[in-house]
């Protein structure tokens, strides 16, 4: 099995006043080569640290986390960031664009970090395809939320990622543009074969993943490819019945 | 990646965006500052310096009562220095049968070293400059003696034996001033045809003047070689003891400017510190979308450092131009005034400018830059990750290294370093505690206030700490500005009322004790007031409690005492009034019938000679010894143009011995024809004129006031900057909670009355503190520092919350007009 993202007994605490708070307990569970993931789960499940550490953003407390063969949890932050350069890629709910960058230069950024001399032609091939190439001078603030969110989506393949992490990229639209949105990324997706790991609280962007994975208190619930479709919203207990 | 392209690329956007402007623009104004205020004052200072030297006609001046030893001349020249010998004696001249006294002095063929002597081929007009003095067999005289002895260019008059032909009227001569002996009208001549005249045998009274001009290094040189023979007999002076008021100006000034400089880089420090850390804060986002991009640490640091050395050059190289181009403009207003020509700037201003510059960056920029290494990448997603917090530590521990650096560099005093490091932990920490105590109070009284002001109170209270480092920051620049002000205001009215226009500017003496009430008469009926007339005894100190003085003072002598030595033959007087411009510091003066035998000594020179109220003194006056005890000390004000004692006794010890009377008068520079007739009435008066010493030292001091108004203004700048850029810091914040107001229904006028109160409140609390700040520095300032004395300013406590209200409210209320302008949903999107 050609396995692209691996962790291994994954847990996860931080010290509070009151003690010690664990968000992630043993997780394990392993992501196929162009597999299409869904994290799910209710708010505080602990969905967004376990997404942090799968890419790399954070530490788990212990256990292992393999990113296409590299020991995140054992590198330091300097080559974390190696790795998340040469294969990983974002998009998130709050679209994270840079206010003072207009769009296309918010999509030039990794070619621009990468170092290609082409990344003008590289951004505004993106920007064409997200439907945005007239829109290429506008600042996000010039931009609705679902043209910010397309423009987040353009920077996130031109990463040319292995693996993309979303983090409810449909979190901050109405439901018509959420699915537009969905739509974009699961296309842009599949022309680029890339490995496609995602947060969520819709059931319906969850179900077109190839499978889903349930969160409950930091434990892996379920997972499985077929989940009841209730499941994700009523919590563990669907995910059990 | 090619970090250096990529910064570049990212710092253009930052500067179109405009998140660069207030960064830049503070450390340009820095540069800018340093290196304008450097520029100037290194230029204005040699030129003050040339100028002042031509008050001596030369650097330094070996005074003595007999000649210089040729092999001091010998050494000087050795050592590269220029010299020159005068020598200076009164004299009778005689055309036909008129006769004048003149006060004579001989000059060589290299006089005058500084300054240049202006001659003319008629009296009484303005003159061309000269290069050397009158050839030998001809003399050259003041405009004064023209009309006296009735001659015209070309006449023969006689001085001693010798004949001499008349060849030129003098206009000016650079150091006309030479104290009491430049009796009468002037009369040049050549050195060499002083032995002729046959006046100069041993025993006359001359004034010997070896002139030195030469760099300051050798001159110092030269001193300490001479060291071991300058003593009383051979006086070295400079300008600074030969004009006290000149050198106390200049003293002052280089104090003020010093001053001046320091707070306009410490306000300038500030800005950058503020705006960089507003750049930093802005740039966490930015940062933790280029983490998740890929880039690590080291990447951001690098990036990071290479922008900042982008801006720093690039502000460095701006500040420098500016600084430059300021210079100039000043020098172009100032063209009036600076009549000598201004030695070329150096190249040192433009070091300590980019100097400064480079530590304003490295403890005020860097810092904050080196946060954004370490925010983490989760904030992407978890938006409040902040920093690491030994970041911030570092942050604060490299700005106080930085400022540490900057005032040692400064001042280049540990103590005054220390000094003000000390003073400024106690300010910031009280400041701190009365700020949060007054945002405590605040609240109470906004409870009580509609709705507005509730708001606003409350919002002062939910940045508690925020505030009051902003209140403090606000204060401080209130303060040092305030400082600055007062200190400038009490210095130039300390100036002006030493020199007021009518200062007196000539002097009569040896008038005799029968001449006094007819002299009184003729001066009275001239300018309008009756001048009082002092009597003058020649004596010398010869014991002390019955030791011989020179024993006395090897013994008790203060070094540091600022008095010429107490052995030499002094102008005695005697008075039942305490003279004006005197202040009794020890003892009591007497009472005006008072019988015992008294004397009140000038302060400094009881200080010098080792004498204590009560001390028995023994004076040899005419050839008679005169025991008398000390009753006083005074304090007397040298600077003034009034005739001022040394030694005064009670009337009845001294008043029977013969003495003549001295006073001084002013005459405009219109009337002074009157001397003609003054001094036909009275031949045998002497008249001094002092009128081109007291233009001089105007000259001087409007020179050094207007540097002064300069710095005033670059420093002015520099704390408007600091307080835009104290407001900018926490504009973000305001901005969006306002905007949050507004989407609840708040309307634009609740929102508005809301940031003036916050604003104002701000404003009014940091300007009450900095006037209470700076009243107290003002008070150390002008009593330790500029040694003027200190009054209290009760408008202060108006006049700082008015400033700080109004300049707060308003650099406020423009700076948020935003919030009021966009739509809050654009505001919160962004956010």
């Amino acid at each position: 099995m050609d396995l692209i993202l691996c962790a291994e007994q994954v847990c996860k605490s931080v010290a509070t006043a009151a003690g010690e708070l664990v968000i992630l307990q043993g997780i394990d569970l392993a992501i196929k080569r162009g597999e299409s993931v869904a994290i799910v789960g209710e708010s505080g499940s602990g969905k967004t640290t376990l997404l942090g550490i799968l890419a790399g953003l954070d530490l788990p407390t212990s256990g292992r986390v393999l990113l296409d063969g590299a020991e995140l949890s054992a590198l330091d932050e300097e080559r974390r960031a190696r790795v998340r350069a040469e294969r990983v890629g974002f998009v998130f709910q709050n679209f994270q664009l840079l206010d003072s960058l207009t769009a296309i230069e918010n999509v030039m950024l990794p070619a621009e970090l990468r170092g290609d001399q082409d990344a003008l032609q590289q951004a505004r091939g993106f920007l064409s395809r997200v439907g945005l190439a007239e829109r290429a001078t506008h600042y996000p603030r010039q931009l609705s939320g679902g043209e910010q969110q397309r423009v987040a989506i353009a920077r996130a393949f031109a990463s040319r990622p292995l693996l993309l992490f979303a983090d409810e990229p449909t979190g901050n639209l109405d439901t018509r543009t959420g699915a537009r949105i969905a739509d974009l990324l699961f296309e842009v997706n599949e022309a680029t074969g890339a490995t496609l790991v995602l947060v969520t609280h819709d059931v319906k962007l969850a179900d077109r993943c190839q499978r889903k994975i349930l969160l409950d208190a930091g434990r892996i619930a379920a997972q499985e490819n077929a989940l009841p479709e209730d499941a994700a919203t009523n919590g563990a207990g669907a995910a059990r019945r | 990646m090619n970090s250096t392209a990529l910064a570049f690329r990212f710092l253009q956007r930052d500067w179109r965006s405009g998140e660069l402007s207030l960064l830049a623009i503070a450390l340009v104004l820095a540069v800018s500052t340093v290196a304008g205020i450097g520029l100037f004052v290194d230029r204005l200072q040699g030129a003050l310096l040339a100028q002042s030297s031509e008050m001596l006609a030369a650097d330094r001046v070996i005074a003595s009562a007999e000649p210089t030893p040729d092999a001091w001349r010998a050494q000087a020249e050795a050592l590269g220095l220029r010299t020159s010998a005068t020598l200076g004696f009164t004299s009778m001249v005689f055309v036909r049968d008129t006769s004048q006294l003149v006060s004579v002095k001989a000059v060589d063929a290299h006089y005058p070293l500084r300054g240049v002597l202006i001659v003319a081929d008629q009296p009484f007009v303005s003159g061309t400059p000269t290069r050397s003095g009158p050839a030998r067999g001809e003399v050259w005289v003041d405009s004064r003696l023209v009309p006296a002895l009735g001659i015209r260019l070309g006449d023969t008059v006689t001085v001693g034996v010798a004949q001499f032909t008349v060849r030129r009227v003098v206009i000016s001569e650079p150091d006309r001033s030479g104290g009491f002996f430049a009796l009468g009208p002037r009369l040049l001549m050549n050195v060499a045809d002083v032995p002729r005249t046959q006046v100069v045998q041993p025993g006359s009274r001359v004034s010997y003047r070896l002139l030195l001009a030469g760099n300051e290094s050798t001159l110092a040189q030269l001193q300490a070689a001479l060291a071991p023979d300058l003593n009383a007999r051979f006086r070295w002076q400079s300008v600074k003891d030969d004009s006290p008021m000149v050198g106390a100006a200049l003293t002052k000034a280089q104090s003020f400017l010093l001053l001046g400089g320091l707070l306009g880089v410490l306000l300038s420090g500030i800005a950058v510190a503020l705006a960089a850390h507003r750049y930093s804060a802005r740039h966490f986002d930015h940062v933790a979308v280029l983490k998740t991009l890929g880039v690590g640490p080291a990447g951001i640091r690098s990036l990071y450092f290479r922008m900042l050395a982008m801006i720093g050059v690039s502000a460095i190289s701006a500040g420098c131009v500016l600084g430059y181009g300021v210079h100039e403009a000043i020098l172009v207003v100032l063209d009036r005034l600076v009549t000598v020509a201004l030695p070329a700037p150096s190249f040192s201003p433009f070091l300590l400018a980019a100097g400064t510059g480079g530590i304003c960056l490295a403890a005020f920029a860097v810092p904050p830059m080196l946060m954004l290494q370490s925010v983490s990448p989760m904030r992407v997603i978890r938006g409040d990750t902040a920093g690491d917090p030994r970041s911030l530590r570092l942050a604060y521990g490299a700005g106080a290294l930085g400022l540490l650096a900057l005032l040692l560099w400064y001042s280049r005093s540990l103590l005054l370093t220390g000094m003000i490091l000390l003073g400024g932990i106690v300010i910031v920490a009280s400041v701190l505690l009365v700020a949060w105590l007054m945002l405590r109070t605040t609240r109470a009284v906004g409870m009580q206030a509609g709705s507005a002001w509730r708001l606003a109170m409350a919002a002062l209270r939910r940045r508690g700490l925020q505030n009051a480092v902003q209140i403090m920051v606000f204060s401080l620049a209130i303060m040092l500005l305030l400082v600055l002000t007062l200190v400038r205001t009490a210095l130039l009215d300390d100036w002006r009322k030493q020199l007021p226009a009518d200062a007196p500017n000539h002097f009569v003496m040896n008038i005799l004790p029968e001449e006094v009430a007819p002299v009184q008469l003729m001066l009275r009926a001239e300018t309008g007031v009756t001048l009082p007339l002092f009597p003058l005894i020649r004596g010398r100190l010869t014991s002390v409690n019955g030791v011989p003085l020179a024993d006395w003072t090897a013994k008790h002598r203060d070094e540091s005492a600022p008095a010429p030595p107490a052995d030499n033959d002094r102008n005695l007087t005697f008075s039942n009034v305490l003279p004006g411009g005197n202040r009794i510091v020890a003892g009591s003066w007497w009472a005006a019938d008072e019988q015992s035998d008294l004397v009140s000594l000038d302060e400094g020179m009881a200080r010098s000679a080792g004498v204590k109220i009560g001390d028995q003194l023994r004076f040899s006056i005419v050839d008679r010894d005169i025991d008398v005890r000390v009753a006083s000390l005074r304090k007397v004000d040298w600077d003034s143009m009034r005739p001022n004692f040394f030694m005064v006794f009670t009337p009845h010890v001294i008043k029977d011995l013969p003495a003549t009377y001295l006073t001084s008068f002013y005459l405009a520079p219109t009337r002074k024809v009157f001397l003609n007739k003054f001094l036909v009435r009275f031949p045998t008066v002497s008249v001094l004129e002092v009128d081109a010493l007291i233009d001089q030292v105007r000259s001087i001091v409007e020179r050094v006031t207007a540097a002064i108004e300069l710095v005033l203004g670059l420093v002015l700048v520099a704390g408007a900057l600091v307080l835009v850029a104290a407001v900018l810091s926490s504009l973000d914040e305001r901005v969006r909670e306002h905007a949050l107001l507004r989407t609840l229904g708040g309307s634009r006028r609740l929102i508005s009355t809301a940031l003036a109160a916050e604003f104002t409140t701000l404003g009014a609390c940091a300007g009450l503190l900095a006037a209470v700040g700076a009243e107290l520095s003002v008070y150390e300032l002008e009593t330790r520092v500029f040694e003027l004395t200190s009054t209290l300013h009760p408008l202060l406590f108006i006049v700082g919350p008015l400033v700080g209200v109004v300049i707060i409210g308003a650099v406020g209320l423009i700076a948020t007009r935003r919030v009021l302008t966009t739509p809050p949903v654009i505001v919160l999107r962004g956010s």
